[in-house]
This record gives C-alpha cells, sequence and structure tokens, in this order.
C-alpha cells in the first residue's frame, strides 16, 4: 500500500512538474504569441516586458505619463547602434488613441514582430535600424481600452476616461481632438456627451500630455510620426484645418499616395490618400496635426481597415490581411523619410570616392605622360 | 505516516493550481444589466440623442455648378446616398448593393429646391462580384432647418432587378414556421465574429437600416451599420417574415453610436419594407456619487 501511494505521489508529482513546466516554457517566450487574435491590456503588457527580456540590447520600455485612472503609459524603443556612431533619427507610432479601434494596438504588436525579425536579414531594414530608432505605444488610450474589454455594452466607447467637468453629466474626451494644433476650431463639438468633445483646453488630458511632453523634447530626433487608428482604409496627412497646408505638403502628399498604393497592392482593397478637409471631414486637434506643427515633417494618421462592412468590429481572421497592409504603408513612408534624411551622406561617400578615383588615375596618366 | 500526508496534501494542492488561466478575457462588470435597448444604470440619465451637425456644419458649395473631384468627401458621401437607395429596393437578407468607385461628380446648386449632386458611378453587387455595372446618379439633398430625407434616381435602376434565388426561398421558408422565434444579440460580437446561421439576419439588419440612413441623410452625415443590438422574430403576418431590431449606426462625421429600433417585414415576393422606427435615446452616465 506504501508503495503504490508512493507510486502515485510520484506520478502526480511529475505530472504537476511537467504542468508548470509547461506554464513557464509557453509564458516565458512571445514565439506562442497569436498576433492575430486581440488581446487585453494585461496580455498587451506581458507581452511587451517579454518582448524586452527576449531582446536585451535591442529594444528597452520607457513609461513616459500616465493615463487619467492612473495607469502607466509605455512604450517600447527599438534601437540598434550605428556602427559608425553616427547621429540617429527616430520614428514614433502610437495605436489605439480611440478605444473601439482595437486592430490599431493589434497593429502596433505587428510592427514590433515585424522589425525584430526582419532587422538582421532584410538589407533596407538593416540600414534602416541603424540609423532610425523606433519608439512604438502599443495603447495609447489605455482606461478607453480598458474600458472597451468590460462588456458588449462598452465595446464602441472612443474617448479617454476622465470625469465630465461642471454642468456636464459624460466621460470622456477625443483625445484626437485635445491636441494644441488649432485646438477648438473645427470639427469638434464643446458639448462633454459628444464623441468628439474636444476638452476644457489644450492637452487637458493625460494622455496628450504624454504625448506631446515626450515629442516635444525630441522633435529634431523624429523624423515621422505615425499615429494609427480604424476605420476607412485612408492615409491621412496634415491638416485636419481646411484653410492651411503644411509647408512640405507636395512631399507628404508624395509619400502617403505611395503608402496608399503599396497598401492597395498586398491585397486588392482600396486605400487612398489626402488630408480629412479632403478625403474626411474637417477637425483640429488631432495629435498628427501637433507633430507636423511641432516640425516633425512625416506625420500621418492611417485609418486601417474596412471600408464598412465590420466597422470597428472587425474580424480576428482580418487581422492578419489587415496589418500586412499596415506594415506596407508604414514601411514605405519610414523608407521615404528614411532615404531623405540619410541617402545624402551616402551620396556624399560615393562622391568622395569617386573624386578620389578620378584624381588618381588623372595623376597616375600625368605621370606616365611625364615620364615618358 | 503524518508527515507523509502533509507532503501528499501540499503536491496534491499544486497539482491544482497547476492549468494555465485561459487568455480569453472574462467581463468584469459589476452586475451587468440585462441587454434591453435602452439600458441605463440607476446613477445615469437618458437623453435623447441630438445628432444635427448641422451646427458644426461645413459651408455649403455657394457656385450654381460645380465640377467635383469624384474622391473627395462631398462625392463620396452623396455615393453613400445612392448606395442607401439602392438597398432600399432592391436589398435582400442575400443580396446588397454598394459602389467601388465615383468616376464623375458634379453639383447643381437648386436654390430653394436643394443641393443636386450628379454623379457617374459603378454599382457593385455582392450576388455578381465580378462585374460592376456603370450608373449616372442624381442625389437631391434639401434645404432647411429640419431633417429630410434626399431624392435620389438611378439611371440603372431596372437592370439591377432580379429574380429571387433559391437561397433566399429557402431561407424564408425556414424562418416562416410557425414555431420559428429567432432572437440574438451583439452581431457581430466584440471580436467581429458572426455565427454563420445568425448572417442572414446580420445582412437584413444592414439592409433595413439604410432606410433609416437614407431618411438621416444629409451632406453632413455617412451612415455605417456599427452593430446589431437585438434581433427578435415576432409572428409572421401576411406571408411576411416580421423582425424587429435594435441597430447601431456609426455617423462617422460626428463619430457617434446612434441607437434605433425598428420593425422589419420582409419575404421574397415583397422585398424589404421597414417599420416603425424609433431614435432610442442615449445613457449619460453622472460621475458615481463620492
Amino acid at each position: 500500500m506504501l508503495k503504490s501511494g508512493l507510486l502515485f505521489l510520484l506520478l502526480s508529482f511529475s505530472g504537476c512538474a511537467a504542468l508548470l513546466f509547461r506554464d513557464i516554457v509557453q509564458q516565458s517566450t512571445t514565439r506562442n504569441y497569436d498576433y492575430t487574435k486581440y488581446h487585453n491590456m494585461s496580455e498587451i503588457s506581458a507581452w511587451m516586458e517579454q518582448i524586452v527580456k527576449e531582446n536585451p540590447g535591442v529594444v528597452t520600455s520607457q513609461t513616459y505619463g500616465k493615463t487619467f485612472e492612473g495607469r502607466d503609459i509605455t512604450l517600447l524603443k527599438i534601437s540598434v547602434a550605428n556602427p559608425d556612431g553616427k547621429e540617429k533619427k527616430a520614428v514614433w507610432m502610437d495605436c489605439g488613441i480611440h478605444a473601439r479601434e482595437w486592430i490599431a494596438p493589434a497593429f502596433c504588436q505587428w510592427f514590433v514582430r515585424e522589425v525584430l525579425q526582419t532587422y538582421r536579414t532584410d538589407e533596407k531594414m538593416k540600414e534602416m535600424v541603424q540609423n532610425l530608432d523606433f519608439y512604438v505605444t502599443p495603447v495609447l488610450n489605455i482606461d478607453g481600452y480598458v474600458y472597451t474589454w468590460i462588456n458588449e455594452t462598452t465595446r464602441l466607447w472612443r474617448k479617454s476616461r476622465s470625469p465630465p467637468p461642471a454642468n456636464c453629466t459624460c466621460y470622456g474626451v477625443d483625445l484626437n481632438r485635445n491636441f494644441n494644433a488649432n485646438w477648438g476650431t473645427v470639427g469638434v463639438s464643446t458639448d462633454c456627451c459628444s464623441n468628439t468633445y474636444c476638452g476644457e483646453s489644450p492637452a487637458s488630458e493625460k494622455e496628450a500630455q504624454a504625448v506631446t511632453e515626450f515629442v516635444k523634447n525630441r522633435t529634431k530626433e523624429i523624423i515621422c510620426f505615425l499615429t494609427i487608428h480604424s476605420y476607412g482604409q485612408q492615409v491621412l496627412l496634415p491638416y485636419g484645418h481646411p484653410q492651411i497646408m503644411a509647408p512640405n505638403h507636395a512631399e507628404l502628399l508624395e509619400a502617403g499616395t505611395g503608402a496608399a498604393k503599396a497598401m492597395t497592392a498586398v491585397h486588392k482593397q482600396e486605400y487612398e490618400a489626402g488630408t480629412p478637409p479632403e478625403i474626411l471631414y474637417e477637425f483640429s486637434g488631432s495629435s498628427k496635426d501637433w507633430a507636423r506643427l511641432a516640425g516633425i515633417p512625416f506625420s500621418y494618421t492611417f485609418e486601417l481597415r474596412d471600408k464598412n462592412e465590420f466597422g470597428f468590429l472587425l474580424p480576428e481572421d482580418q487581422i492578419q490581411p489587415a496589418c500586412q497592409e499596415a506594415y506596407a504603408g508604414a514601411r514605405h513612408i519610414i523608407t521615404y523619410a528614411h532615404d531623405k534624411f540619410f541617402t545624402d551622406s551616402n551620396n556624399a561617400g560615393a562622391v568622395s570616392a569617386s573624386i578620389t578615383l578620378w584624381v588618381t588615375a588623372l595623376t597616375s596618366y600625368l605621370i606616365t605622360y611625364v615620364l615618358e | 505516516m503524518n508527515w507523509f500526508c502533509f507532503v501528499w496534501t501540499v503536491l496534491f494542492s499544486m497539482v491544482w493550481q497547476c492549468p494555465a488561466a485561459p487568455s480569453t478575457p472574462s467581463p468584469t462588470a459589476p452586475g451587468s444589466t440585462a441587454q434591453d435597448e435602452v439600458e441605463c444604470p440607476s446613477n445615469c440619465v437618458l437623453l435623447i440623442y441630438s445628432n444635427r451637425s448641422t451646427s458644426e456644419a461645413q459651408d455649403p458649395l455657394v457656385m450654381t455648378s460645380t465640377e467635383l473631384n469624384p474622391d473627395h468627401y462631398e462625392a463620396q458621401r452623396a455615393a453613400h446616398a445612392v448606395r442607401y437607395y439602392l438597398n432600399t429596393l432592391y436589398g435582400t437578407p442575400f443580396r446588397q448593393l454598394s459602389f467601388s468607385k465615383v468616376h464623375q461628380a458634379r453639383t447643381e446648386d437648386l436654390g430653394e429646391a436643394g443641393m443636386k449632386y450628379l454623379l457617374e458611378i459603378s454599382v457593385k453587387d455582392s450576388l455578381n462580384k465580378s462585374s460592376e455595372k456603370l450608373c449616372s446618379a442624381e442625389v437631391v439633398y434639401p434645404r432647411g432647418e429640419t431633417q429630410q430625407p434626399p431624392k435620389v434616381q438611378i439611371s440603372c435602376a431596372a437592370s439591377l432587378q432580379l429574380n429571387t434565388s433559391a437561397e433566399e426561398e429557402d431561407f424564408y421558408k425556414r424562418y416562416s414556421a410557425a414555431d420559428s422565434a429567432v432572437s440574438g444579440k451583439d452581431i457581430p460580437d466584440s471580436y467581429g465574429h458572426v455565427d454563420p446561421e445568425m448572417v442572414p439576419f446580420w445582412k437584413l439588419a444592414g439592409v433595413a437600416s439604410t432606410f433609416i440612413m437614407l431618411n438621416e441623410s444629409n451632406e453632413n452625415t455617412l451612415y455605417n451599420l456599427a452593430q446589431v443590438a437585438k434581433i427578435t422574430q415576432l409572428e409572421s403576418q401576411n406571408g411576411q417574415l416580421r423582425l424587429e431590431y435594435v441597430v447601431l449606426l456609426h455617423d462617422m462625421i460626428s463619430q457617434e453610436i446612434i441607437r434605433w429600433k425598428m420593425l422589419v417585414s420582409w419575404s421574397p415576393a415583397e422585398g424589404v419594407k421597414v417599420s416603425d422606427t424609433q431614435l432610442l435615446p442615449k445613457c449619460h452616465c453622472k460621475p458615481p456619487t463620492p
């Protein structure tokens, strides 16, 4: 009896150990993370920690603010040392500024994985990663995102979760109307119950403040600001205000149109590029407008899948194609911005090399001629 | 012997803790209320939604006749009005019409009579995805303080008429049975999933919603069906399937989610009819009293 009892103990102990081991293995690697499913905030946070652990020396995380409800707003920084010690520029990407647009945080996670999987093998990505750091915020409006996960009645929430001002009864501010960029002028509501309520003052919301503070100290460094939304399949360039035009409108349009073409080419879904007053509606206080005004040359809002069939409730089986399209578009703009800032130095190198060659050729010809 | 039991208990308790927690989210709302269409917790108030974005409207075009960029918002919104109109005429649970592209667009200011949009658009039929019809359409938005539906005409209307399909007949027969009592809610769900059996009811909601969307359209709106909140099948009458729907419409311009209740009847012979539409109040929540 003692023997069978001990045997039973041994079996259950080893069974338990096996289960524990399986859990440890599963939890400690992002190789099993399903990028084609929607994840709640605690899963995303755990994923971020794992990504940092698995990519030492390349990925770090940084908390750069707090939401209204006190949650840390955290980004992942992807940074590889430049082999020549040259000064690096950077790309900013944020997702989930509007809580119900679940495909956006899904894309930020996809983007991080894609960069980490290709920066050693893809020649162009390798080059870009040596010159560019990436700051990626998978979920910016964390309070709103968490709220949309409570149950079906909260799924279509858009705004932050700050409380109503005096004399009003509704929660939340539209974070993409709250930035200090022609704030409160067009396409906004002053009714706190409206989904486009711009807040009591520019950057009144902690989430908008966090982005503003982080980015404004890095406007020489950041050359590309991408903020990810859904739905509509559009690449939006500054400005949302109908009467102002960005100083580099022509190149913004060129890069944006190229991105839309690249996105359309992936799965033959139509994407179009333009300013909001042209192709969507006019509005002020957006983060992309603020970034452009702050001096960041390439600033865009991406509206991902779909056109109008599922809208905010994009099925999980469309996460992969949607992310492939978005990646093609993001990569196009990042490449455009990168090549603008970094190909010149390559050309300088090429020019000095050819000058050296010609001088050498001429000198040897002259010497030969003289010695003759 | 006591030591043996202790160790056994400890090890046994470890086994019970081992299975990994599932990664799917579980609802954490305290005391989730029943899915009533006018659900509003006690610390909240019901307000009638006031959309009328005319107060924040963009300036209407002042010229008498203007060429429009067909890819820009003015032409696109008018094309959506055409889309709604086509579906009120020919939409079924198995057939929806839409447009792939606006090729040309211009406006004619009719003064008191309103603003006319003239469009050349490619109409798409969900039953025949490969072929598109190039049609000419007109949308006249009336002027005025109160919302009135635009008047829509389209050149290829007659050619879009189709016979009832076998699919439609089967569906109709199946759910005409006396004991049929279909019901559902939150379609698609949070993950975008629709039960295969509910797909025709979801599509029917989309078609029926176009009646409301057309009625509510003006130059400053763009409606899509965001979600079906609730479906309840009622007793068939006069050979029509009847369902009561609560739908959530998304207006792209105001970004609002607008709740409508409607009574939908359908048969292959009669097509989709919508009646008893009712704008549902929105719930505005006061902060919790400290």
